[in-house]
């Protein structure tokens, strides 16, 4: 069971997408997103799929990484894609058969809904298929550090993004562990309703979760002897800088901002 | 097992792994969850019961979800949005922790009400607004009554009911 399982996206490399400060990457991501959102025509469109094709292109990540994303998408696309073709209002009929009527502006309505969806689960992609998890976690706390002045725990919340990043391969192992041995004691997880299938997992839950406790307590301690006190004058291994990377990415991006805006504004 | 502290390092630490063990679950069973593409159904939600017993699982799940999300969530909207809604759902499932039987309710009812509106409005804007709702719901009824419910009764009947209460 534990084979199937790619534990976060992160694809090693050294493109400049990769070598960019998470916090840049955070910010274009959100910016792109905005900008999606924003798209309402064709041209729009356009210039969506190729600033993201031409990210994707410089990121050096195979581009079959970023379809598998897509997968789970699929049948929602399909739903939508259907709704959309048989019920957009529109003028231009194309086929009628009865009382369902293909329009042009249906069947146009339904790929732009198809293109959204897929550049946003893409774009999403690439930020989490070039940047560690724990890259992305240090640029939200810096991102996020003016919240502290409204009193956000930011600091203990990204503490605690790091310790169940570290954890998750050891829990993974431990839940397989119990399946494992459950099973072995007879439990059974695959036969019964729905129902009784999500009750079979309990007996593997209450394990888990003391064994978790038991782990929580020895880290604390842990932390504790090792005088971990929060924030307070705590010191980084790495330090995130912004480089000429970041520069580039930045213009580029704004040009492009620029140039959607404009196109927004007169076409 | 010590559950209840007013330990600052213990109380991050048992938070990290409550989202640790939310995030092992969404990964390990999400391929096999049950063989239904269309609806969500996460084995991981049923923990949302557990504010009611230990405080630190209040932002244990908000990280936690916030992860699962980030590592092999659906979409980007989802790692705010959805991580949002778990924490808020966790608060008031700590509030109605003297009624055992409405601790799984908040989860539900946000995540139906929250997540299924905003899948409304980002994803099938032609589909009708309850019907979104409702399918995000049946996937957290089932995980949080089903599971959640039971587990809630198993660990307040294991641990003590006395031990758990606030001080």
């Amino acid at each position: 069971m534990l084979k199937n399982i790619t534990l976060g996206q992160y694809i090693p490399g050294n493109s400049i997408i990769h070598r960019a400060d998470p916090r840049t990457k955070i910010i274009w991501t959100v910016f792109l997103m905005i900008t999606l959102f924003a798209a309402s025509n064709i041209y729009g469109y356009v210039m969506m799929i190729a600033v993201v094709g031409i990210i994707l292109l410089v990121s050096d990540v195979p581009i079959s990484y970023t379809l598998r994303g897509l997968k789970p998408l699929f049948v929602i696309l399909i739903i939508t894609a259907a709704i959309n073709i048989f019920t957009y209002p529109g003028d231009t009929e194309l086929i009628t058969f009865g009382i369902l009527r293909i329009t042009l502006e249906g069947v146009m309505q339904a790929i732009f809904i198809a293109i959204r969806l897929s550049l946003m689960v893409i774009i999403g992609s690439i930020l989490t298929l070039t940047t560690t998890p724990i890259s992305l976690t240090d640029g939200l706390e810096t991102l996020m550090a003016p919240l502290k002045k409204i009193k956000v725990p930011v600091h203990e919340m990204a503490m605690m993004m790091s310790i169940a990043l570290r954890f998750i391969p050891t829990l993974l192992e431990e839940t397989d562990r119990i399946i494992k041995a459950q099973s072995s004691r007879g439990a059974d997880f695959d036969t019964g309703n729905f129902l009784e299938k999500a009750k079979s997992f309990i007996p593997v839950l209450i394990p888990l979760f003391v064994s978790a406790f038991k782990r929580a307590e020895e880290l604390a301690t842990a932390m504790e002897s090792r005088c971990y006190r929060g924030d307070i004058n705590r010191t980084r291994l790495k330090e995130l800088t912004y480089t000429k990377d970041d520069r580039k990415i930045s213009i580029f991006l704004s040009i492009f901002l620029v140039v959607f805006i404009l196109s927004k504004v007169y076409m | 097992m010590n559950i209840e502290n007013d330990n600052k390092v213990l109380y991050i630490v048992q938070a990290a792994l409550i989202a640790g063990v939310y995030t092992a679950l969404t990964l390990l069973l999400e391929p096999y969850s049950f063989g239904h593409m269309i609806f969500q159904f996460r084995v991981s939600e049923a923990l949302t019961v557990l504010p009611a017993i230990i405080p630190a699982s209040i932002p244990g799940l908000f990280v936690g979800c916030l992860v699962s999300n980030l590592l092999g969530g659906f979409g980007p909207i989802d790692i705010f949005f959805g991580s949002l809604t778990t924490l808020l759902a966790a608060f008031a499932s700590r509030k109605l922790r003297k009624y055992s039987i409405l601790v799984p309710l908040p989860p539900v009812l946000f995540n139906a009400i929250i997540v299924g509106g905003y899948l409304k409005f980002l994803y099938y804007k032609d589909i009708p607004l309850l019907f979104s709702m409702g399918w995000v719901g049946l996937g957290q009824l089932l995980a949080c009554y089903g599971l959640g419910y039971p587990l809630l009764l198993l660990i307040k009947k294991r641990f003590g009911e006395t031990k758990i209460q606030d001080k």
